[in-house]
């Protein structure tokens, strides 16, 4: 294969991805997927459903789950007789595809010269599915039927024709039918996109240039990510962690991991970890899959996204655990089953490759949904705030502050904002001192909010991480957990199972509090930085009890507090001399 | 008759452009930057250029101090003033990281948290006073700052935009504490919503205030001592110049404003040459900027990222920069395949050909050994030229763990990289839903020329048009901008519950402060227009629709104005669902009386343009190639390619397959044939 053309060809690729997610976040309707880039676009092998390249505008979670559908659906289209030119096929059920039912494929075969060329998929968050909640997010789930619509993989065009009894299907069973509509258009219309810059590359190269470039293109792929394998020591490297509860029976549930690298493999093994829940806080095997490979995505940055990284990867999943649910199981509350599969490739990896892993990041997406009638307007409305929070310590840095999930990139509502469209009122929105974990390298802190209503509303929260705390790696300290605090009626009280509430009634006055958790901390607290520590407790990041406690340090002077903010200066010596004795201390236990 | 002067100071050259007057013709140069003052080389460029102060009615001037100073910390010590509760908005952000893929990294906020003090005071949306602003608590504050050693102080509160009373007390009750500081209210930077992003743009204002002050001090006084006492005006990121004496009050409009001279120069160019859609490309030797102009107008971002969570809500031109320019290395990944850039060679070490220690194969080297840049040219300014042996060995070296001749390892090289640009081109155009192909591209920067071919081919841009003075347009673009002021304020009310007179207000008060401040500016100008806008959205969207719009239009005529935009830009209209007026805007634009752009001269209709000489270039083989001078090709000349076209600033590629045409206003138009 000659190298320029595959440089040029993968670039050609990866380019008419990227047009086809722009092209779905300029046409979409939901906001969802043009404002927040809740989508994802690919192009796929013909017979192996590999990803080629997917586009770079979509979110991290939806990483490797378009091409296990794309799979599945090959498959079934074989079994059918093949794909033919202008079919086009739909779905959501989560356990073949992945993360809930709001996340919609379409997928489409591209025929060159009447031949099958490659296979072209899109993914779409829609706003509403049907199902008990407007959303499609029932936190008090217990089964699939009760959080929307499933749609089994079929055409939805056959050779060009469009089903329109499917369609009607669809828009009698969802909330917002002309929006749904909308983006289903928009979401055919991409692979016009798609298939007209396959055709343009096949003019220019040719079809078996173009065909040899796929296959090049998947096991260059291979090859950088063995690479990056076999440079990690053999061994098995295991990590255990726990979702508290399911938010139906308060019973914690172990998720466990053992990755077994050898030489240029890696195995994956998650034997040992809980049974399916009851609640929604389970994901099916495709989605942990796609988590696994988003953390090594943060780990591994430069790899390419391909079924080529994905080859030297391995699983062994146990089925119906929270991490393998099948049907009939609730898969609303994935993500929080998902943030602790990240946490697990970190936390097992730091312990051998602590240069690239980080500690725990803040692991709960802790979503305070806020809904009611607007006393001013009359409105209907719905908020959500989904938690922003610490990342964990790595090698490079301390922890970013006010992180958004690993799996995503969308931003916090500005409060202004929030206040002119839902009758509340912020009353802070800072920074959680002393939240991260003590490190090396310290955990970034959580954020504190908190807001009082003046209007009627209903409250919704799912969180978790009350009980487990993001933990800290090689030394590091943990984090400080979740918390969250309703006062209503002039009493302060915790959610049932700490972290949920379904559809608590606040009235004008009443408030609710939440802090979100840190990162952990990387490395050992005693040998960070007399300097970065001063300023850390100058910023108020950490408190003078840690700073003794857990740093191990010695405040010289105190400056008296002005205007809320206090002067602390370490005394270095005493500090240097503490440190020495409390880490001969740690040698000799 | 005078002439005006532009001058760009970049962070290697200073450029200077002057429009010549009665006595000399136009005039371009390049001199050596100072980074530690840069009023030095501005005098330097004056004096090489050897212009007289009495010859020029104006000076105007793009500099990268602001932007500079953000990106290295390098601002003043500054505090900030917010509502209790709220001091932590400026280092939180809205829930982000650095980058989509690792999540290492940290946010150094322009403040620090230890500098950020909390006053109680508590404004609701609409702006009524839910609790009143606590005065001894804030002269606490400002008392405890005496101590801090701040020279600026910004005061940002919670929905100020919609009453700036508590912002602009707070601000008198500080100055009666210290008369020195240099105070900044969040709302008379940018009075619109989203907290973060106000608070931030005052912060920045806050903090290039003092350094953006001295420095107009500094150089209002060193042009005086030259005995120049004219207009000086310095170049906006927004396309239009401010004058020296308001430059403090506007420190964060002139973040980035290089690069929008340049964009203001090409658009006003490719208009005059008949092209009011274009692509600007302008490469250098670390980046590639490039930036979309529709109907003549640069596309302005509402919101730009001056680094990791430090935001910039000011109407800024959008110029996209990716990491491509002539020092991008070329090397193998550990997949075995061929990458350039983003890492740079820079001006040191530099391509291995400019003689100063690079021995990575650039994307100059590949230019070089390809025949594509003269190998007698000084562009490295060593008197020995540049070392082609040198790099036609590091090409090689590269082409041997590749599998490749020299010659194919250096057209991969450039193959490679005009890939990357024409990337990000195209996505430029499809993210405002536009076909590339309804555009012309304008190549600038030192090395734009060189690969502006290749990037219209790649794109299917129809024209490349390369202007007289590719290597100083930034320089131009500030010579020929226009005094420029925007002004908008946050409503957020539905249109069917605004108030026409309300409207009307806004807009009248707008209009006002935008005369107000071109009164003040003691620039003469021919005409002041005024224009306004409108952002609106559908009830729910979180991103809102500019609208053109004017001064005593109904509530109904704003909406009927939105529907039809959406509908242009998205082919549907969401009926039944309420519209949202979210912003009102004003601008203000004093037109200059200026000279006009420079022309080329013009061929007696029968001439041919006669080459230099030739040498050979490597095109998918080896060809004789002839080579021109710039100045030697005059108006409605017309030449093939395969050709070179070579001027002190840059060289223009001209492909086999396709020809050149010289414009009447001497720019040279480049197309696929």
């Amino acid at each position: 294969m000659d190298p320029v053309t595959l440089a040029v060809v993968r670039g050609s690729l990866e380019q008419i991805a990227d047009e086809m997610d722009l092209q779905l976040i300029h046409a979409a309707i939901s906001p969802i997927i043009s404002e927040t880039n809740d989508c994802a676009n690919g192009i796929f092998h013909p017979e192996t459903g590999e990803t080629i390249a997917q586009g770079r505008y979509g979110l991290p979670v939806f990483l490797a789950y378009m091409q296990f559908t794309v799979q599945y659906v090959i498959r079934l289209a074989r079994e059918q007789g093949g794909f033919k030119p202008g079919d086009m096929w739909i779905l959501n059920e989560p356990y073949i595809g992945g993360s809930h039912l709001q996340d919609v494929q379409l997928i489409a075969p591209v025929f060159v010269e009447g031949k099958l060329f490659a296979v072209l998929a899109t993914t779409g968050h829609w706003m509403d599915i049907g199902g008990n909640v407007p959303g499609g997010w029932a936190p008090k789930a217990t089964e699939i039927h009760q959080e929307g619509i499933v749609i089994p993989p079929v055409k939805l065009y056959e050779e060009g024709r469009l089903n329109e009894a499917l369609v009607s299907m669809f828009k009698a069973n969802v909330r917002l039918p002309k929006e749904i509509a909308g983006d289903l258009a928009a979401m055919s219309n991409v692979f016009s996109v798609g298939t007209r810059g396959i055709e343009a590359l096949v003019k220019r190269y040719g079809r078996e240039v173009l065909g040899q470039c796929l296959d090049e293109m998947i096991a260059y792929s291979e090859r950088q990510m063995r690479s990056y394998i076999a440079e990690i020591p053999d061994g098995t490297y295991r990590w255990e962690d726990h979702i508290d509860n399911d938010g139906i029976t308060d019973e914690p549930i172990p998720v466990r991991l053992a990755i077994t690298v050898s030489g240029d493999q890696m195995h994956f093994d998650f034997t040992g970890t809980g049974a399916s829940s009851r609640g929604p806080m389970n994901m099916s095997r495709n989605t942990t899959l796609s988590s696994c490979y988003v953390a090594l995505k943060h780990i591994f940055p430069d790899v390419p996204v391909n079924g080529g990284t994905f080859r030297p990867i391995s699983f062994t999943l146990p089925p119906r655990t929270v991490l393998s649910a099948e049907y009939p199981s609730p898969v609303g509350g994935y993500l929080e089953p998902l943030g602790r599969a990240i946490d697990l490739v970190f936390g097992a990896l730091a312990q051998v490759i602590p240069d690239k892993a980080p500690a725990a990041f803040f692991g709960t997406i802790g979503v305070v949904t806020v809904s009611g009638t607007h006393p001013r307007t009359g409105n209907y409305f719905v908020g959500v705030f989904p938690y922003p929070g610490g990342y964990g310590g790595s090698r490079a840095s301390d922890g970013l502050i006010n992180g958004t999930p690993p799996q995503s990139m969308a931003n916090f509502m500005s409060l202004e904002m929030s206040e002119h469209r839902f009758p509340l009122r912020f009353d802070h929105y800072a920074i959680r001192e002393d939240s991260g974990g003590a490190g090396w390298h310290r955990g970034g802190c959580g954020t504190a909010y908190g807001f009082t209503t003046w209007g009627e509303c209903i409250v919704s929260v799912l969180g978790d991480r009350v009980d487990h705390a993001p933990f800290g790696v090689v030394g590091g300290g943990d984090a400080l957990a979740n918390s969250v605090e309703f006062t209503t009626e002039g009493k302060t009280w915790t959610p049932e199972f700490r972290s949920k509430m379904e559809k608590q009634t606040m009235l004008p006055g009443d408030s609710i509090r939440a802090c979100s958790p840190g990162g952990g901390g990387f490395g050992n607290p005693l040998e960070r930085d007399l300097e970065a520590l001063e300023r850390d407790l100058n910023r108020g990041y950490i408190s003078p009890a840690t700073a003794e406690q857990r740093y191990g340090v010695v405040i010289g002077q105190q400056a008296p507090s002005i205007a809320g903010h206090t002067r602390y200066r370490l005394d270095r010596d005493a500090s240097e001399a503490r440190r020495r004795q409390l880490a001969g201390q740690a040698a000799n236990a | 008759m005078t002439g005006i002067v532009g001058i760009d100071v970049g962070g290697t050259f200073t450029d200077l452009y002057f429009s010549g007057n009665a006595k000399r013709p136009h005039q371009v140069l390049k001199v050596p930057s100072t980074p530690q003052d840069p009023s030095v080389g501005l005098l330097d460029a004056l004096q090489t250029a050897g212009l007289s102060p009495g010859e020029l009615d104006a000076i105007l001037h793009g500099t990268t101090i602001a932007t500079n100073a953000v990106i290295e910390r390098r601002g003043a010590r500054c505090a900030l003033v917010t509502t209790k509760g709220f001091r932590d908005v400026i280092e939180l952000g809205r829930r982000d990281r650095p980058n989509m893929y690792g999540l290492e990294g940290t946010h150094e906020p322009l403040v620090p948290r230890d500098l950020r003090f909390e006053v109680d005071e508590r404004l609701d949306y609409e702006g009524k006073v839910l609790r009143p602003l606590d005065e001894a608590g804030l002269r606490e504050v400002g008392e405890a700052l005496k101590a801090l050693d701040v020279e600026a102080v910004v005061i940002a509160f919670l929905h100020a935009y919609a009453n700036t009373a508590h912002e602009d007390r707070a601000r008198d009750i500080l100055a009666e504490i210290n008369p020195d500081w240099e105070l900044v209210t969040a709302t008379s930077v940018v009075r619109e919503y989203y907290e973060f992003e106000r608070t931030s743009t005052a912060v920045v204002q806050g903090y290039l205030q003092p350094l953006v002050a001295r420095y107009a001090k500094n150089l209002a006084r060193q042009l005086n001592e030259w005995g120049f006492d004219r207009e000086v005006a310095i170049m906006q990121s927004n396309g239009g110049v401010a004058p020296l004496r308001q430059l403090g009050q506007r420190s964060a409009y002139i973040v980035r404003s290089g690069p929008a001279a340049g964009v203001t120069a090409a658009a006003r160019i490719a208009a005059e040459a008949g092209f009011s859609h274009i692509i600007t490309a302008d490469m250098g030797g670390t980046s590639f900027d490039v930036a979309v102009v529709i109907d003549g107008e640069p596309k302005v971002a509402e919101i730009t990222n001056l680094d990791f969570r430090i935001p910039l809500r000011l109407p800024m031109i959008d110029v996209h920069t990716i990491g491509a320019g002539g020092g991008s290395i070329a090397h193998l990944d550990r997949g075995g395949m061929l990458q350039v850039g983003p890492r740079s060679a820079g001006a040191v070490p530099g391509p291995v050909a400019y003689r100063r220690g690079g021995t990575e194969p650039t994307v100059t080297d590949a230019n070089v050994v390809l025949g594509r840049i003269s190998p007698l040219s000084k562009m490295n300014g060593s008197p020995l030229g540049l070392d082609v042996e040198g790099a036609i060995a590091a090409v090689r070296g590269l082409g041997e763990r590749l599998g490749l001749g020299m010659e194919q390892t250096a057209e991969a090289i450039l193959a490679v990289v005009n890939q990357r640009m024409a990337g990000r081109i195209r996505l430029m155009s499809i993210e405002r839903g536009l076909d590339p192909r309804d555009f012309a591209m304008v190549a600038f920067g030192g090395a734009g020329p060189l690969h502006g071919g290749a990037l219209i081919r790649e794109v299917g841009v129809s024209n490349m048009l390369v202007p007289l003075y590719p290597g100083v347009l930034c320089a131009l673009g500030c010579a020929y901008a226009d005094l420029r002021y925007d002004i908008s304020q946050t409503v957020e009310k539905r249109l069917d519950q605004t108030d026409n007179q309300e409207l009307a207000d806004i807009f009248a008060r707008q209009r006002q402060q935008a005369r107000g401040q071109v009164d003040d500016s003691q620039v003469p100008v021919d005409t002041v227009t005024i224009t306004h806008a409108a952002d609106m959205a559908y009830a729910g969207q979180i991103h809102a629709l500019r609208v053109q719009v004017e001064q005593g239009w109904s509530n109904e005529r704003l909406e009927q104005a939105f529907v039809d935009t959406y509908r242009t830009q998205f082919g549907n209209t969401l009926q039944n669902i309420p519209v949202v007026l979210v912003n009102l805007r004003t601008v203000a634009v004093g037109t200059r009386s200026s000279v006009g752009l420079p022309q080329g001269n013009v061929a007696a209709s029968t001439e041919a343009a006669k080459p230099v000489g030739r040498r050979p270039v490597y095109f998918g083989g080896w060809h004789d190639t002839p080579v021109y001078q710039r100045n030697d090709l005059l108006s409605g000349m017309r030449l093939d390619g395969p050709a070179i076209v070579e001027q002190s600033d840059t060289t223009t590629v001209v492909e086999p397959g396709m020809d050149l045409l010289v414009d009447p206003k001497g720019n040279l138009l480049v197309k696929v044939k």
